[in-house]
């Protein structure tokens, strides 16, 4: 059958808005599905803070395959959700880990990296060394020295799973808020120096 | 073979620093040799070791030493093209008096790998390069720099493990 012309044929549109309708309002709620689409869709951002980028590097190289958690590392906060502290925050990143956390699009998560992060590890009780939980609102901490690949991948999936358990990213998206706990703020600007 | 290096290296060196009439005391240890010298003659003293074949840096460090109220900062250097030196290091090194801002010529100029180690010695230390094209704090914040934190007398307080010391609470 010869196309007329000035029409375009899609197909049935009625039929196929009245199945997607059904999918996602009818038997499975918005929140879910942003739930589902979040947790396969963490792009973490590139921010280097130490040493323990080479085992993240590692995690998604092709040995252990990170993109199969739906994970991707990407250039600009501006596209991602996900950022992964590697490793020590130095009183000089700490300011580059607040402003690239502040760029990025709510729903956003956090996960520390390495002993360093948790409480300062080698350099505990350093002049120069910043707790990341002081800073930004972690959601997983991995540790080691440095952290095993597989770990990375493991505090990805655990994060999927809170992501879904805890309906995040669907609460943040209809509340505007995070149902479970307060946003951090640094007790002291972290940019100070910076902004002279 | 590394003495063997280390040894005509330090000949050479002497050499170097008796042409130009550079008086100097030397400071030896098992694998190292510095060359103490005067802070007025420490430019030339660079520049003859330059002509002498040891063309790159491989470190600026200080050591504080609040006892005898000094600071001595030292240069080591190296060569990397010339067979008979290569992989002896040599230092040479100036004493500074122990105060707020103690000031010495920068040697940027002979050596220019020189610029970052001396910001890095001038944040940790307080030292003052004379002549540096871009002094200013390189891994610290300035407001951290200026407590000068590999100084003896700069005091971290001890961590409590489950509280933590707050951000600024340093010095």
């Amino acid at each position: 059958m010869a196309a007329e012309e000035g029409k375009v044929y899609v197909g049935n549109v009625d039929v196929a808005a009245r199945r997607a309708r059904d999918i996602l309002l009818g038997k499975l709620k918005l929140e879910d599905a942003v739930d589902w689409a979040t947790s396969f869709s963490l792009w973490p951002v590139h921010l280097t803070t130490s040493c323990c980028s080479t085992e993240f590097a590692a995690t998604f190289g092709p040995r252990f395959d990170g993109e199969q958690f739906g994970s991707l590392p990407w250039v600009s906060p501006r596209q991602t959700n996900l950022i992964v502290i590697e490793g020590t925050v130095t009183r000089k990143m700490a300011c580059a880990v607040r402003i690239t956390w502040e760029q990025m699009p709510s729903p956003k998560f956090a996960i520390a990296m390495g002993a360093c992060a948790l409480d300062g590890g080698l350099f505990y009780n350093s002049y120069n060394v910043v707790r990341p939980w002081e800073v930004i609102p972690i959601d997983i901490y991995i540790p080691g020295c440095p952290p095993r690949p597989e770990s990375v991948a493991r505090a990805i999936v655990e994060l999927q799973r809170k992501i879904r358990r805890k309906h995040l990213a669907g609460e943040w998206v209809r509340t505007g808020w995070r149902p479970d706990r307060e946003p951090v703020k640094p007790k002291e600007d972290v940019c100070s120096w910076w902004r002279g | 073979m590394a003495a063997d290096k280390l040894s005509t290296a330090r000949q050479r060196a002497e050499e170097a620093l008796k042409s130009i009439g550079v008086s100097y005391s030397v400071e030896e240890g098992a694998n190292f040799v510095e060359f103490i010298v005067d802070v007025a003659r420490l430019k030339d003293a660079a520049l003859a070791l330059k002509n002498a074949g040891f063309g790159t840096v491989v470190s600026v460090t200080a050591t504080d030493y609040p006892k005898k109220n000094t600071i001595k900062v030292v240069y080591h250097v190296t060569s990397m093209i010339d067979d008979e030196v290569k992989g002896a290091i040599i230092g040479v090194g100036v004493y500074l008096p122990r105060i707020d801002k103690p000031s010495m010529p920068s040697l940027t100029g002979v050596w220019l790998s020189a610029e970052f180690m001396e910001r890095e010695v001038f944040e940790f230390f307080g030292v003052e390069f004379e002549g540096h094209p871009d002094l200013k704090p390189l891994l610290l914040i300035p407001p951290l720099a200026e407590k000068r934190p590999l100084r003896k007398d700069f005091v971290v307080r001890e961590e409590n493990i489950y509280e933590g010391v707050p951000f600024s609470n340093v010095g």
